[in-house]
């Protein structure tokens, strides 16, 4: 057993590393979420290109009985593609049952569709009663190339027999199979399975958004263009802290005010600011030691802080070589592959993994090996547990053998 | 006193102070998270105590730490005054009659004011905020660990529980822990593989759709919010607030020395005061400035500051020496404890500026962008360069681990040795 406070400090620092670990963790989770859903199918709010054809919410009309034959011919490839797509998921297994996101393949989710139709859709919607989000137009949406129409009893036929084997899935048959009536008159309903693969490069953004979201990063772009050119303010606000420092009187030699913020002061204006600085604050409290103590401590201070100007220096020389700006909008990191993303992202979480263990490397290296030493006599399982710890990370344990010497 | 709009071409900050006083204080509040009327600075000027509860509560906002923003506003008064004044603290805060102030957070409003101007004077304090809660519209991936770190490590400051019998753990309880924390890690690097895959279909399914052919493609957050329309006009309205924010921000960057010119009367105001026992020496403000130029004059300031405290440290040291000829040997004693106390302080102060050294620089936030190999990065930044630094820092990281687990392996190996009959194995590889 370990002692208390060594017990405690380990304890505490292991729970800290895997909490953060855990709420990592579940943050990600919440995104992988996100991006599935967004990989399956689903229905964007928008038309999904700009068409010629006005209004930008055709959701509530009935289609203009010009538009019809078009609008036929797309939603019979609308069905087939579906129907497609059905039939490979089908095949693959039916793994994402239950979720209700699954596009089945006629999605009747239109809640506000011409009366005539209401009533052969909502049968045929498993699980779609939840879902608020409103429809879309599919045919308007999609300029496609011309397809040859096709007959539509084939395409009951094939819908029916789709939704058949469906049915013998887990999903809830819909008994009325007959029921679909996807008559021409009715097309205007149908819903696309809308996803992203075939026809995310047609999406576009609300026109609101992107005015909001350009005027977002025009504003952060101002932000760091000023905080380039902010002298001026800079001076006021320095003059503030020493003055604020300054009403705070100085003790004898005991404590220096200034400090090695001295590489941020920018500007010509600053050159009589740092002078000022050191030579208020800081000179008056070392020129008049009144005691040998005093004259000792003074001395002390003075080549401490020799040191820590030449530290400067150097910490300044390394800045010079990198010479990036700080800034706050953000930058664009560019990859171009799935393979340079993972690899990127692999290897900085094995640089934050490396980082803990050496914190906890030396967390245990400060606990646990005083009391190594200090056990005597050192019993065998101590040792090689400790051994394990710091030496592998506890992932190996080294092998202890009696060697009772032979009587 | 109205939030008037400045006519566009009135220069920044010359106005008359009486009328551009007013409009400073007003961007200041509508840009600050939490902030307080103007008027709420007028009292507290005065130190009226009508204005203190709202001062603590902006302060406890702004100071607490990253990961809880967003819960003081539900922390009680007193809880609210004891972050506040244990931040302050540890950010070497000078005054110490902010410590001063009664729990019950009822007075002290101008010693809040002031409080507050001093963070507002020493750093970015307004970027900073707006950072934490920035939109973020892009899939964002830092390429740094700091973020990681910050979480963690276990806070020092955390009272330490009280020890008793149930504290006393096994070291099979520690290794037990190791392993969890290993397997969470792979866990976790999993997950970050999936997640890149699904962006960067994402990305590819989407190229061209962006109105902003710069980016080319949509984000997760752009294409959720066209799945899901509620969802996305929440995102709207937060990037509008935030536009209000931001040219809150600007416009106080604009008026901010009327502001200062105030503070100076504010200051005046107050009593003098005398320092803490313990206090740290505080710093002069972070302004992130990085031009060539300037740094070049900085440097010389230093040498120069250099070669003086050379000259001084040659005269005090001539001057000692002589003094301590005369001493006796109870002098060993005073110089030992000047010692401590003079090298506690010189760690301090180096320890403070390291930190805000680091701080100094934000990383600055990074979206993902699918691009073809070989196009120019404009802008940007390259992949394949983050991660080559990064191959160097875990080279780095690896030797240095490896070097102590051979400190320990060393040690161990000793004293496994001494112990009576047994034999000690090391594992394979080492």
């Amino acid at each position: 057993m370990l002692p208390a406070d060594c017990s405690l400090r380990l304890v505490a620092e292991l729970r800290a590393a895997l909490d953060a670990c855990g709420e990592q963790q579940r943050q990600l989770d919440q995104s992988l979420r996100v991006c599935r859903r967004l990989l399956r199918a689903w229905e964007p709010t928008r038309p999904a290109a700009p068409e010629p054809t006005p209004g930008p919410e055709p959701n509530e009309e009935d289609p203009s009985p010009a538009c019809a034959p078009s609008l036929q011919d797309l939603t019979e490839l609308e069905l087939l593609t579906q129907a497609l797509e059905k039939a490979v998921r089908v095949r693959k297994g039916i793994s994402k049952v239950g979720e209700g996101d699954k596009a089945p393949s006629l999605k009747p989710r239109t809640v506000a569709t011409p009366p005539a139709t209401t009533t052969s859709v909502p049968p045929q919607a498993p699980g779609q009663a939840g879902n608020g989000t409103s429809e879309t137009r599919s045919p308007r949406g999609i300029r496609q190339p011309k397809v040859p129409a096709r007959s539509l009893p084939e395409h009951r036929l094939l819908s029916t027999r789709e939704r058949t084997s469906l049915g013998r899935g887990a999903r809830a048959t819909r008994p009325s199979l007959g029921d679909q009536q996807v008559t021409p008159s009715v097309t205007p309903l149908v819903p696309e399975a809308f996803t992203l693969k075939e026809k995310g490069t047609l999406l576009r953004l609300p026109m609101a958004f992107w005015k909001a979201a350009s005027q977002n990063a025009h504003l952060w772009a101002q932000i760091d263009s000023t905080q380039a050119s902010d002298s001026a303010n800079a001076a006021a606000r320095t003059r503030f802290l020493l003055k604020m420092q300054a009403a705070v009187s100085c003790q004898a030699c005991g404590s220096l005010r200034t400090g090695g913020r001295l590489k941020e002061l920018p500007g010509k204006s600053q050159h009589g600011m740092t002078r000022e600085a050191l030579g208020s604050a800081a000179w008056a409290t070392v020129l008049a030691p009144t005691d040998c103590v005093q004259e000792y401590r003074c001395l002390l201070l003075l080549e401490g802080l020799q040191a820590t100007v030449g530290q400067c220096l150097h910490w300044l020389q390394e800045l010079r070589k990198g010479g990036a700006d700080a800034a706050w909008s953000p930058q664009p990191l560019l990859y171009s592959s799935t393979q340079e993303l993972q690899t990127l992202a692999a290897l900085r979480l094995r640089v934050a993994m490396l980082d803990q263990q050496l914190h906890l490397e030396k967390v245990l290296m400060d606990e646990l090996l005083p009391l190594v030493r200090t056990q005597r006599p050192c019993c065998a399982a101590v040792c090689r547990a400790v051994h394990s710890l710091l030496c592998n990370g506890g992932q190996h344990f080294p092998t202890v053998l009696q060697d009772e010497p032979a009587d | 006193m109205g939030r008037r709009r400045r006519p566009a071409g009135r220069a920044a900050g010359t106005g008359t102070g009486a009328r551009a006083l007013p409009e400073a204080i007003a961007a200041l509040c509508r840009t600050l998270p939490a902030g307080p009327g103007p008027e709420t600075f007028r009292r507290a000027k005065f130190d009226l105590p009508e204005a203190a509860p709202a001062l603590w509560r902006l302060l406890s906002c702004v100071l607490s730490p990253r990961s809880e923003a967003d819960t003081t506003g539900s922390l009680t008064r007193e809880a609210q005054v004891r972050l506040v004044k244990s931040a302050m603290r540890s950010q070497g805060y000078p005054r110490p009659a902010l410590f001063q102030l009664p729990e019950d957070g009822s007075q002290g409003s101008r010693e809040l004011l002031l409080a507050l101007s001093w963070l507002l004077a020493r750093g970015p304090l307004i970027e900073q905020l707006l950072a934490r809660t920035r939109v973020r519209l892009g899939d964002e991936m830092p390429v740094c660990e700091c973020e990681d770190l910050a979480c963690g490590r276990a806070s020092p400051g955390l009272p330490t529980p009280s020890k008793d019998a149930d504290s006393c753990v096994d070291v099979r309880h520690v290794q037990w822990l190791m392993g969890k924390l290993r397997f969470r890690w792979r866990s976790l690097i999993s997950s970050h593989q999936e997640h890149c895959a699904l962006l960067s279909k994402i990305h590819k399914y989407t190229q061209g759709c962006h109105s902003d052919r710069n980016l080319g493609h949509l984000s997760v957050a752009e294409t959720e919010l066209l799945r899901d329309p509620e969802g996305g006009q929440q995102l709207l309205q937060m990037l509008e607030f935030e536009n209000v924010r931001l040219e809150a921000a600007l416009e106080w960057r604009r008026l901010e020395q009327v502001f200062w010119q105030w503070m100076d009367t504010v200051l005046g105001a107050s009593p003098p005061d005398s320092p803490n026992a313990g206090s740290q020496p505080t710093f002069l403000p972070s302004i992130p400035e990085r031009v060539a130029g300037e740094l070049e004059l900085v440097s010389r300031e230093l040498q120069a500051l250099q070669k003086e405290l050379q000259e001084a440290v040659e005269v005090r040291r001539a001057s000692w020496e002589a003094q301590v000829r005369g001493q006796g040997p109870e002098w060993s004693a005073e110089m030992r404890a000047s010692k401590e106390a003079v090298g506690q302080e010189l760690a301090a102060l180096w320890q403070a500026w390291e930190r805000e050294g680091s701080l100094a620089q934000p990383h600055r936030p990074n979206r993902l962008v699918r691009s073809e190999a070989g196009a120019p990065p404009g802008q940007g930044l390259w992949a394949t360069e983050a991660i080559g630094a990064l191959r160097s820092k875990e080279a780095c990281l690896e030797a240095v681990l490896c070097w102590l687990q051979g400190q320990s392996q060393q040690e161990l190996a000793k004293l496994a040795g001494a112990l009576p009959g047994v034999i000690w194995i090391p594992p394979h590889g080492r």
